[in-house]
């Protein structure tokens, strides 16, 4: 597929990292242009009239979180999130490293957008080259005038700070975020208040993706039409889809959104691998169910992909071909969530324990007949039960696997061994 | 006020409430873990499931605000899944050791799973393992594995006390609780969270595997250590008191206890407690000696009549106790000496009087002399929690030393010693120069302290405040006629004071009968050295430990030929007593405590009293029988008043100003300060004993330079011919020129030598072989 890229424009353009080559390449115009010709409120307007939804997985109208925050003359700050962790998802690390000052530049208008005179980067603390990247881009920016005081003359200032996380995935759940920026344990908070209202420093705070700030820019050069001229109506514009399995090219694509899945396996990724064939498909990130195979023309757009029962989410594809046991891949996902459970509350630290207990037993054939109504029963006890959405997610992958492939985790019981076992080992590069 | 409906119940509450509180003013029993009122919602165990209308989801009752016309649930079968779930979650990993558990029976966990919880368990995976019986401190275990994650230990020391000295480790289900850097946590109320855990996860080291719940019975009492009189739940076992509880009052306090009072019960096992009768020196027989003292007692009113006695009391004593001993010296006796001994020369009226709920109305807070911290820890927590609540509240200090601390900023108004009334009146002067009640304090000198816009700041929330509280250490008594002068230029606006002097029950000692003011033990002492008191009986008083002038004291105990003690333990100068009885605690009988706001607290007793040990009236009666009149100990007599209830009687606040001393700069180096500590006030505890500063006197880092002294050492303080020698520690919050003791300590009498200007020397430490 050859289409002009807006966000991952390192695809087309080599170098684009570095600051001349951005520049020119039109790099930082959009900024000139909003500084010059729009005010603050209207590209908080022109945002909300592209539909621009949140990329981090939930897909809140950004522009309307803009518009929550308070008018009372507290500061405000905008957090970048870009501690992308989710199993199956890797764009943002794409963004950051690969093309950071588009980012950067996205930074600086949404910061003008919402008047914030501080904006911070929560740079998960394994993405090192990403966190260099984006420290090399914000220095160039600096050096450039399009950080600091008084940027292009427009008496707007913004500072950018670069702040690395510990390597935590809870930290990507904005209010653990920030509980980590401030210093503090990164657990979620309470919400109310949201970060909208009280966030970093009980500050309103805006936060908001890598991808989303990336998207910004294409929208102020070519406005909210150009964007909604994709997609539907609901889900405008582009999206990133980080494809992964056993296709022919696995990576990042960025597709218009409702896009099909089909499309976007066989077209964008090469299709399968010889001989593999799709097993199912998780969509979203390791955190949505599974979609079969009779699904895979489900539009990649928000309410459709909903629809067929599961969730857009970060846009982590993940394509389990038919060599794939459906226990050892649960029993993988929910061993993440066991790791990365926060510990604060009971269901999902518990919950996920015991779960991933389960399925290491079942998947070395030390099942017994009952455990597959514990697990559903466990996962009955995390759902709508935690404190934030962590728990829910640990869940999404094995309920939905266990019932649509309920055989499977039967024969591991019955056989007392992983009916797969052998040819997920002997795969050539697995 | 929302309106909303729990469990077929209509209730209004205000806005904010969480639907826990609402349920509980309800009586409806929502099960929590995490959530406690003092601390705020967490949302972390998920016990409080509840089921509201037109929520998709159960939801968390401690974390989800009331709603007009909101309908909630708390029973179901989605609310009792949602239950069984947390309860079944929460006990995969928790160890099943409840049989050696000190909280077996009284545990929340266990309560909550009999209730609510599934009747067996399906998990048959391996535990995760983590350390049993770690360290805390050296008062408090941490049994991790038993630990349900509720953070309120945590949030409680890191956000409550303000000393983040327990953190959780670790992440998921490995997350533990555990100290900073692995460091003893050092708070004073690190013991607090054993009676905040709700399981058996954080226990008190000296009760472990002392008893289990059903074979004790825990008695509601009142700590006696300090004036604050927390209210206790105190539980005792085989003759001594084994565990004392903080015990929550509603609407009133938190059940917040400091370590000094709830590690400091041992005092009533201490091996320095009297428990044997003394005649003449020697160990006596306790019906021997009561009657040999019963034979002078009479002898003495016969040949030199009743005045010829003396009554001083003090100690623990319980007011019926107090009054038992007025009744009998007035009407058995028919002696008019009668008098107190107090750690303090101050006193305060009645009418001034404050309680705690003036902290938590107030706007301005001025404490002069003391610092809560260290003279009424929960005190400390009280003035912070409202400083959380109201983070403009003004708060000054007047002392000789900074009273100010992280947790709690004070500016303070560093005085010379003995001039704290002059410069709160200075201050009042400057924002109300001519009103009467100023002129009447006659101010006159110089105190040195000149900085006119603090002055003019403590002014200013002195006379302008809504609700100004002071409280005061009682230590410059001159400082009871600016408060009275203050409270008179304030007029309508509340100003309220609390004493934070002891003992504990002076209230309540002055409620039965004995005389508060310093005036009426002065006058018995004079007259005592100029012979005319022939038997001077001390209950519970201390006089050369607490008297501020040693000298007379001396005097006096050469002089009476008849003095007979009685306490807890033996004073100092017992050698010139006739005799001494040992004395009930009060963890031993019954009776009423009077605390620092004058409320009227009940004490039970959890043990008998040890050896010979009596409460007051056994000795009375025997006596009466001397003297061969009758006396009946029991009487309708009752501390409760019928108006004011729990608080003793309102009184209107004294007319008169008393015109204040003329003061001058001291002309030396240092000056020595005191003042009342909770740690060392003179009620030995082997327990505490790792608590207890290794040194008493503290001194700036620069006067420490100056005397070549190190972080610790030893000097010689000198006045007046006397000294005292004592280790002294570098304390950054002292003020250069002032060298402070604690008062009390026996083995370091401050009265000795007197407050004011003194010669501090640095000692050569000799070393032993």
């Amino acid at each position: 597929m050859t289409q002009a890229r807006y966000l991952l424009r390192n695809q087309e353009i080599e170098d684009i990292d570095q600051f001349e080559v951005y520049r020119a390449h039109g790099g930082y115009d959009a900024l000139k242009k909003a500084l010059a010709e729009f005010e603050p409120e209207a590209v908080v307007d022109l945002v909300k009239r592209s539909g621009l939804r949140g990329r981090g997985g939930a897909g809140f109208p950004t522009g309307v979180k803009w518009g929550f925050l308070p008018k009372d003359g507290r500061p405000r700050y905008l957090v970048v999130n870009s501690d992308e962790a989710e199993p199956g998802t890797f764009k943002d690390r794409e963004l950051i490293e690969r093309n950071p000052h588009q980012l950067i530049e996205g930074m600086i208008i949404s910061s003008f957008a919402i008047q914030a005179r501080q904006a911070y980067i929560y740079c998960r603390g394994e993405f090192l080259r990403g966190y260099e990247q984006l420290s090399r881009a914000v220095q160039e920016a600096y050096a450039a005038g399009f950080l600091g005081d008084n940027i292009l003359d427009s008496g707007f200032a913004l500072d950018i700070f670069v702040y690395r996380g510990a390597g935590a995935y809870i930290c990507g759940e904005e209010s653990a975020l920030l509980e980590s920026l401030e210093g503090r344990r990164g657990n979620p908070r309470l919400k109310p208040p949201f970060p909208a209202v009280a966030g970093l420093y009980g500050m309103p705070t805006i936060v908001n993706n890598v991808e989303t700030i990336a998207n910004v820019p294409p929208i102020v050069t070519l406005g909210a039409e150009w964007y909604t001229s994709m997609g539907t109506e609901k889900s405008p514009g582009l999206k990133i889809m980080s494809v992964s399995g056993k296709v022919n090219r696995p990576g990042n694509y960025e597709i218009p959104l409702a896009t099909p899945l089909r499309a976007l396996i066989d077209d964008y990724a090469g299709g399968m691998q010889p001989g593999r064939s799709v097993k199912c498909v998780i969509p979203g990130g390791s955190s949505v169910p599974l979609l079969m195979p009779d699904q895979l023309d489900t539009p990649l757009d928000y309410e459709s992909v909903l629809q067929a029962g599961s969730m857009l989410g970060s846009g982590g594809c993940i394509v389990l071909d038919d060599t794939v046991c459906i226990v050892k891949a649960s029993h993988r996902l929910v061993k993440f969530y066991r790791e990365e459970s926060c510990g604060k509350c009971t269901p999902c630290r518990e919950g996920t324990y015991w779960m991933a207990d389960v399925l290491e037993r079942v998947e070395a054939g030390m099942g017994d007949e009952g455990d597959l109504a514990i697990l559903m029963d466990v996962a009955d006890n995390i759902n709508g039960k935690c404190f934030c959405p962590l728990g829910d997610a640990s869940i999404g992958f094995l309920v939905s696997a266990i019932r649509h492939f309920r055989d499977e985790f039967e024969a591991h019981v019955r056989e007392h061994s992983c009916p797969m076992g052998e040819k997920v080992y002997d795969t050539a590069n697995y | 006020m929302i309106r909303l409906t729990i469990d077929g119940q209509e209730i209004s509450v205000p806005e904010g409430m969480m639907i826990a509180d609402a349920a509980a003013r309800l009586g409806i029993e929502v099960p929590v873990y995490c959530y406690h009122e003092a601390l705020g919602p967490l949302g972390a165990c998920r016990m409080c499931l509840v089921q509201v209308e037109k929520m998709p989801k159960l939801a968390t009752a401690c974390t989800t605000a009331v709603a007009e016309g909101m309908v909630v649930h708390t029973q179901g079968a989605a609310v009792d899944k949602g239950r069984k779930g947390v309860l079944e979650f929460l006990l995969i990993n928790h160890p099943l050791d409840c049989p050696v558990c000190d909280k077996g029976g009284e545990c929340f966990l266990q309560d909550y799973t009999f209730r609510y919880g599934p009747p067996a368990g399906r998990f048959e995976e391996p535990k995760i393992q983590k350390v049993k019986d770690g360290p805390i401190n050296e008062f408090v275990l941490i049994d991790q594995e038993r630990c349900v994650l509720c953070q309120r230990c945590v949030r409680f020391m890191e956000e409550y006390v303000g000393e983040p000295q327990l953190l959780l480790e670790g992440r998921g289900v490995e997350t533990v609780v555990s100290t900073v850097e692995h460091r003893p946590a050092q708070s004073q109320f690190a013991g607090n969270v054993v009676d905040l855990c709700p399981v058996g996860a954080l226990l008190a080291t000296p009760y472990h595997h002392k008893a289990r719940p059903w074979n004790i019975e825990r008695q509601e009492s009142v700590c006696p250590l300090c004036p604050v009189g927390c209210t206790t739940l105190n539980t005792g076992r085989d003759g001594r008191i084994v565990r004392v509880e903080g015990r929550p009052v509603l609407d009133r306090n938190w059940g917040w206890l400091c370590d000094r009072g709830r590690f400091g019960f041992d005092f009533a096992v201490s091996p320095d407690r009297l428990t044997v009768s003394r005649l003449q020196g020697h160990d006596e027989a306790a019906a021997r000696a009561t009657r040999q003292v019963g034979q002078w007692l009479e002898q003495v009113v016969g040949q030199y009549g009743p005045d010829s006695v003396a009554f001083v009391i003090g100690g623990l004593h319980t007011s019926e106790e107090a009054h038992q001993l007025y009744r009998f010296a007035t009407e058995v006796v028919g002696t008019s000496r009668l008098a107190m001994s107090r750690q303090v020369q101050g006193y305060l009226p009645r009418g001034l009087n404050g309680t705690f709920e003036d902290i938590a109305a107030a706007d301005a807070v001025v404490l002069v002399g003391t610092d809560p911290y260290e003279a009424v820890p929960v005190v400390h927590l009280k003035l912070r929690e409202r400083w959380r609540q109201q983070r403009d509240l003004k708060l000054f200090g007047v002392a000789p030393r900074t009273l100010g601390r992280e947790t709690l900023p004070v500016d303070t108004l560093i005085t010379h010693v003995g001039h704290e009334a002059h410069v709160l009146a200075q201050a009042l002067a400057r924002v109300v120069p001519d009103h009467p009640a100023v002129a009447q304090l006659a101010i006159q000198g110089d105190s040195g302290f000149d900085d006119a816009a603090t002055l003019a700041q403590l002014g200013q929330a002195l006379v302008n405040s809504e609700h100004l509280t002071l409280l005061w250490d009682g230590v410059e008594p001159e400082v009871e006629s600016v408060l009275i002068a203050l409270a008179t230029v304030r007029g309508a606006k509340v100003t309220r004071v609390l004493p934070t002097w002891g003992p504990s029950n002076w209230r309540g000692l002055e409620r039965g009968g004995f005389p508060a003011r310093l005036e009426a033990l002065t006058q018995i002492l004079k007259d005592a050295r100029d012979g005319k008191v022939q038997m001077l009986v001390l209950w519970g008083a201390d006089l050369l430990r607490e008297y501020p002038d040693a000298q007379l004291v001396q005097e006096v105990y050469q002089t009476v030929p008849y003095i007979i003690g009685e306490g807890l333990f033996l004073p100092l100068g017992s050698e010139s007593m006739r005799a001494f009885l040992p004395e009930a605690s009060p963890g031993e009988m019954a009776g009423t405590y009077i605390n620092m706001e004058a409320r009227v607290q009940t004490l039970t007793p959890s043990v008998q009293p040890p050896g010979q040990a009596r409460p007051t009236r056994s000795y009375l009666n025997a006596w009466a029988h001397s003297l061969k009149k009758s006396f009946v100990a029991e009487d309708d007599w009752d501390p409760f008043d019928d108006e004011s209830g729990d608080l003793l009687p309102v009184e209107a606040i004294p007319a008169t100003i008393a015109p204040l001393s003329p003061v001058s700069q001291p002309s030396g180096e240092m000056e020595l300060a005191t003042g009342v500590l909770v740690m060392e006030n003179g009620i030995p505890s082997e327990l505490l004993r790792s608590r207890k500063p290794q040194a008493l006197a503290r001194l700036s880092p620069v006067d420490a330079q100056r005397l070549g002294l190190s972080a610790q050492g030893m000097v010689r303080v000198a006045r007046n011919g006397e000294e005292l020698r004592v280790a002294v520690t570098v304390d950054q919050a002292m003020t250069p020129g002032r060298i402070y003791i604690p008062l009390g300590v026996p083995s370091c009498p401050v009265n000795k030598i007197g407050t004011g200007v003194v010669e501090v020397a640095r000692l050569e430490e000799v070393h032993s072989a």
